[in-house]
């Protein structure tokens, strides 16, 4: 200690940022230990993480698959379509697994700022439901033509004296407001800001007997659990422009994948994962149970891909 | 109605006819908005577009194609974002992300807590090193390692950023007074913006990622460094000053040897107040794509996890203190006037010679070994506080849905809607009208222009309804916050044991993301406008109370003695003397109050609470309302700004001398 004397504080600091210069290079022993996965050739890359469930358990099953595989993963949350969108043309999102938007993206895609990758297996359905014990009491409404006859049952401090009409978050493809007014409803829309939100009002609709209409979709695990009937709306094409003005249903489609052109030409594991991935609701539904059973999302994943180890292997040829 | 003007005229008891005034106008508003009912509301549709909003979405779309090839971006917010994004980057590499060929950042956990002890026992002292080690501990146990170093890292490079161009910018404040009037009006306006608002245009100019969420830190973390430090410079004496001319130093010797020294503790509360600043923007910088803790909150309000956001509230919570404690301390470490004896220097060179070789050793293991890189999985409590703090909010919600059904239905049937069928569902002009009436009596005819042209502002944007529906959360969840604001700050003013055991709580609330506790009010009271009102109120509350219980203090000991003498009953004193005494502190807790409410209300567009929050969401998602969404955080400004403005002009109309 006695050396020590005349080591004022600037030296120390000095030696502090010598040998972090000295161990700058010397991270090999840590990095030994941790390369617990192949070295593959593989770059990082970010996943945008949408806030559903359904989103979650893709999203994170192409995660682990890719880390596996040597890939650096982090996940970014953003809101559904246009942050996203944007995030890929600034480079800091790189994939999107589950895309609802009905080609909103087009205008960045012809930009060159993403790339349509194809569907990916799951099938979208996104509707207007009630509680089954109100189709069961009052059988025809799920017509959309009966809707105004029951709205009294939906009032709500909320709903300024129309029936409550529970929409999807902001960050969800929604087109409520466009179907109230196309389709003259006395109803007001309340966004609920959630995807739990709207499971607490349907799970209180169905225990006590309450009247709800809200915004859902499928494949969601929760039906499984609580029974919703759909209402049925007059259809159209919604893909169309011109038509969109008078959106009246969601159209049932093909879920798809976008990608930056980053991924695309990279032609590395994560490449084949993007390219290759793609399973069916009732996958998707089983990792969804077990994260939403409070499983965390990375062992839910796990889980499955240690059940299905043919299928992962496909999508890495 | 009545009640929105009591905390302003229970105070004002000598004004007998401005009262009766208001009270006529109130009634006739009242009575108008029952006859116009409906009529000319201005209701836009939120899937339509007003000719305004539609011209502001060409105007983004046309920024957005211009991304690539225009001039603007090539040569000015490109390579400033490349340069912030490289800076954010190279801070992320060191503690958070894996740097360059390596899986792990270049200070392991270990290496990342030997240097914050090193340096905190720099700056201040052992115990404060010690606290801010087992603080940032505490983060890795919460198992938010990785997350909690990406928003240290954010922070850094923020304040690092903040700093190099507030400080420069506030010294020159300090020095001359024509620069001091050129920034005050952006710095006033830059406090009042809420900060929901600038990031979707950030978002348009630097598109979304770490770049734009660090810009958007520093635009609300700038002002701060930039007040703090010309007020440091002005607070100077002039008698050194004075002393230092004379004696024929050149501008540069007595900036650098006398005015920055002398103000050096000035300059280190602004550094400290901008760290906070930057802090409190973590969560919602996370939605526009910013790594950190504000990731996992976000992810929580949306699956309304309450737990998991509670953590991750937690851990913002404990960085907050770590580096507010350690700021401040240095901070009273410039306090010691007296000199250090020999021996104090010589042990405390010795302290740091053995706290510098223990930092050493700490970042050298952690390149070496992985126990000391990665953060043990072993050491994690975050299950058992999530399921803790989860069961006791599904236990209220379960148990007490009577009281929080009952509230919530009190506030909404007996204030809200009356109130908005006043504000938003009467004709526009009978409430631009009756605003800027009732703003001409309460501020006088400047405070009556403001209003009048903001109003018309508001008017032309096409988004009128929806800023009545904000407007009208604000209103209303101020005057709560201000019934409970003042109780509390009374209590805390009067009394020094009551403000002691407060204060923690009231600091926490302050730093607390707001974020955190709109997940379980969402879960007590439903996607609603009063879950919007309630976070609100919770946000606010701490200011008000803080505010309020430092004017009751201040209230002159001479006069309290003065009434006790006369026999005054407790509930006098209070009401005839203190209150009164603390009018101007009332009638800036309010101003706070509702740019604090304001701020949070918008946020309640997550939560099913409508209005112009909704909107800049609904905006950011969807590309064929993103000018919508624009204009909307435009009119949040301009209500912001008619608030601030009217009550401003209040408090400077009431502590104006009386004759």
């Amino acid at each position: 200690m006695v050396r020590n004397k005349r080591v004022g504080a600037k030296a120390s600091v000095l030696a502090a940022a010598a040998a972090l210069l000295l161990s700058a290079c010397g991270g090999a022993g840590v990095d030994a230990e941790a390369s617990d996965a192949p070295a593959g050739d593989c770059g990082s890359y970010a996943i945008a993480m949408h806030a559903w469930v359904g989103y979650t358990a893709s999203a994170q099953v192409v995660t682990e698959i890719a880390k596996a595989n040597g890939c650096e993963i982090s996940q970014v949350t953003l809101a559904e379509a246009g942050v996203t969108y944007d995030a890929m043309e600034s480079g800091s999102v790189d994939l999107v697994i589950e895309d609802w938007g009905g080609g909103r993206w087009q205008e960045w895609a012809d930009r060159g700022a993403l790339v349509e990758v194809g569907e990916n297996g799951n099938i979208g359905l996104i509707g207007m439901y009630v509680p089954q014990w109100m189709a069961d009491e009052y059988p025809d409404i799920t017509d959309s033509a009966n809707l105004n006859k029951y709205a009294d049952l939906f009032v709500t401090d909320e709903s300024k004296g129309k029936g409550a009409w529970y929409e999807g978050p902001p960050g969800y493809t929604t087109i409520g407001e466009k179907m109230v007014s196309a389709n003259g409803l006395n109803f007001t829309v309340i966004s609920t800001g959630s995807e739990q939100a709207l499971i607490d009002v349907f799970t209180k609709a169905d225990a006590d007997k309450t009247a709800a209409i809200g915004y859902f979709y499928e494949p969601q695990n929760f039906l499984a659990k609580v029974p919703l009937a759909r209402i049925k709306f007059p259809a159209n094409d919604w893909t169309d422009p011109e038509q969109a003005s008078g959106l009246t249903d969601y159209p049932e489609s093909p879920l798809i994948k976008l990608a930056t052109p980053k991924v695309m030409d990279a032609n590395d594991a994560f490449t084949k994962i993007v390219k290759n991935f793609s399973w069916t609701n009732a996958d998707q539904n089983e990792v969804a149970a077990d994260i939403e059973s409070g499983t965390d999302p990375a062992v839910a994943a796990q889980k499955w891909i240690d059940a299905h180890k043919d299928i992962v292997d496909g999508w890495l040829k | 109605m009545s009640v929105r003007t009591e905390p302003i005229i229970a105070i004002t008891p000598k004004r007998i006819s401005r009262r009766w005034i208001l009270g006529g106008l109130l009634l006739s508003w009242i009575v108008l908005a029952q006859f116009l009912r409906g009529k000319a509301t201005l209701e836009l549709d939120n899937p339509d577009n007003s000719p305004f909003t539609t011209w502001a979405g060409e105007v983004a779309d046309s920024i957005r194609d211009n991304r690539t090839d225009g001039a603007a971006f090539k040569f000015f917010f490109n390579p400033i974002r490349e340069f912030i994004d490289g800076f954010v980057t190279l801070s992320r590499e060191l503690i958070a992300i894996p740097s360059g060929s390596s899986s792990i950042p270049v200070l392991g956990w270990l290496g990342v807590i030997s240097v914050i002890g090193f340096v905190v026992y720099a700056v201040s002292n052992i115990r404060m090193a010690t606290a801010a080690v087992a603080l940032t501990f505490a983060c890795g146990a919460l198992g938010l390692w990785t997350d909690s170093m990406d928003t240290l890292a954010m922070t850094f490079a923020a304040v690092i950023l903040s700093l190099a161009i507030g400080i420069p910018v506030g010294i020159w404040a300090g020095l001359s007074d024509r620069v001091l009037k050129a920034v005050t009006p952006i710095l006033d306006l830059a406090q009042i913006l809420p900060t929901l608002v600038y990031l979707a245009p950030l978002a348009l100019f630097f598109l979304i990622g770490p770049a734009s969420a660090t810009i958007a830190t520093m635009v609300y973390s700038i002002p701060i460094a930039v007040r703090l430090t010309a007020f440091g410079i002005r607070g100077v004496p002039t008698s050194p000053v004075e002393a230092s001319i004379s004696m024929g130093t050149t501008k540069r010797q007595l900036l650098q040897k006398v005015q920055l020294p002398m103000s050096s503790r000035t300059i280190i509360m602004g550094v400290n107040q901008t760290v906070m600043a930057a802090l409190s923007f973590v969560v919602i910088a996370a939605l526009i794509g910013a790594p950190g803790l504000g990731k996992p909150v976000i992810d929580a309000l949306i699956i309304r996890n309450v737990g998991e956001g509670f953590v991750a509230g937690i851990a913002v919570v404990l960085i907050a203190i770590m580096l507010d404690r350690s700021t401040s301390a240095a901070i009273s470490s410039q306090d010691t006037f007296v000199p250090p004896s020999d021996a104090d220097r010589k042990r405390r060179r010795i302290g740091l010679a053995i706290a510098g070789i223990l930092a050493i050793v700490g970042i050298v293991l952690s390149r070496q070994l992985a126990w000391a890189a990665f953060f043990p999985k072993q050491i994690d409590i975050s299950k058992q506080i999530a399921s803790a703090s989860d069961s006791s909010v599904k236990w209220v919600t379960e148990n007490m849905e009577f009281l929080t059904a009952g509230l919530s239905k009190a506030v909404t049937v007996g204030v809200l809607n009356p109130l908005e069928s006043v504000l938003a569902n009467s004709p526009w002009y009978l409430t631009v009208v009756m605003i800027t009436l009732m703003s001409l009596i309460l501020g006088g005819i400047r405070s009556a222009i403001v209003s009048a042209t903001l109003l018309g502002a508001i008017v032309a944007t096409g988004l009128w309804y929806d800023t009545m529906i904000t407007f009208t959360q604000t209103i209303v969840a101020t005057l709560l916050t201000m019934v409970v604001g003042v109780i509390a700050g009374v209590w805390i003013g009067r009394n020094a044991r009551a403000e002691r055991a407060l204060r923690p709580i009231l600091d926490a609330g302050q730093t607390l993301p707001a974020f955190v506790y709109l997940i379980p009010m969402l879960g007590f009271f439903g996607p609603s406008r009063f879950t919007a009102i309630a976070t609100g109120i919770v946000y606010s509350i701490p200011i008000v109370v803080k505010i309020v219980g430092q004017g009751i203090r201040d209230v002159p000991v001479n006069m309290i003695e003065a009434a006790t003498s006369t026999g005054s009953t407790k509930w006098q004193l209070i009401t005839k003397v203190q209150l009164p005494a603390a009018k101007k502190s009332l009638l800036l807790a309010t101003n706070q109050g509702l740019i604090f409410v304001l701020a949070v209300v918008v946020i309640g567009g997550f939560v099913g609470a409508g209005g112009l929050g909704y909107l800049v969401l609904l905006g950011s998602s969807k590309p064929e309302l993103q000018g919508k969404g624009l204009v909307a955080g435009f009119c949040i400004l301009l209500l912001g700004v008619m608030i601030d403005r009217i009550a401003q002009y209040m408090v400077a109309r009431n502590s104006a001398p009386k004759h």
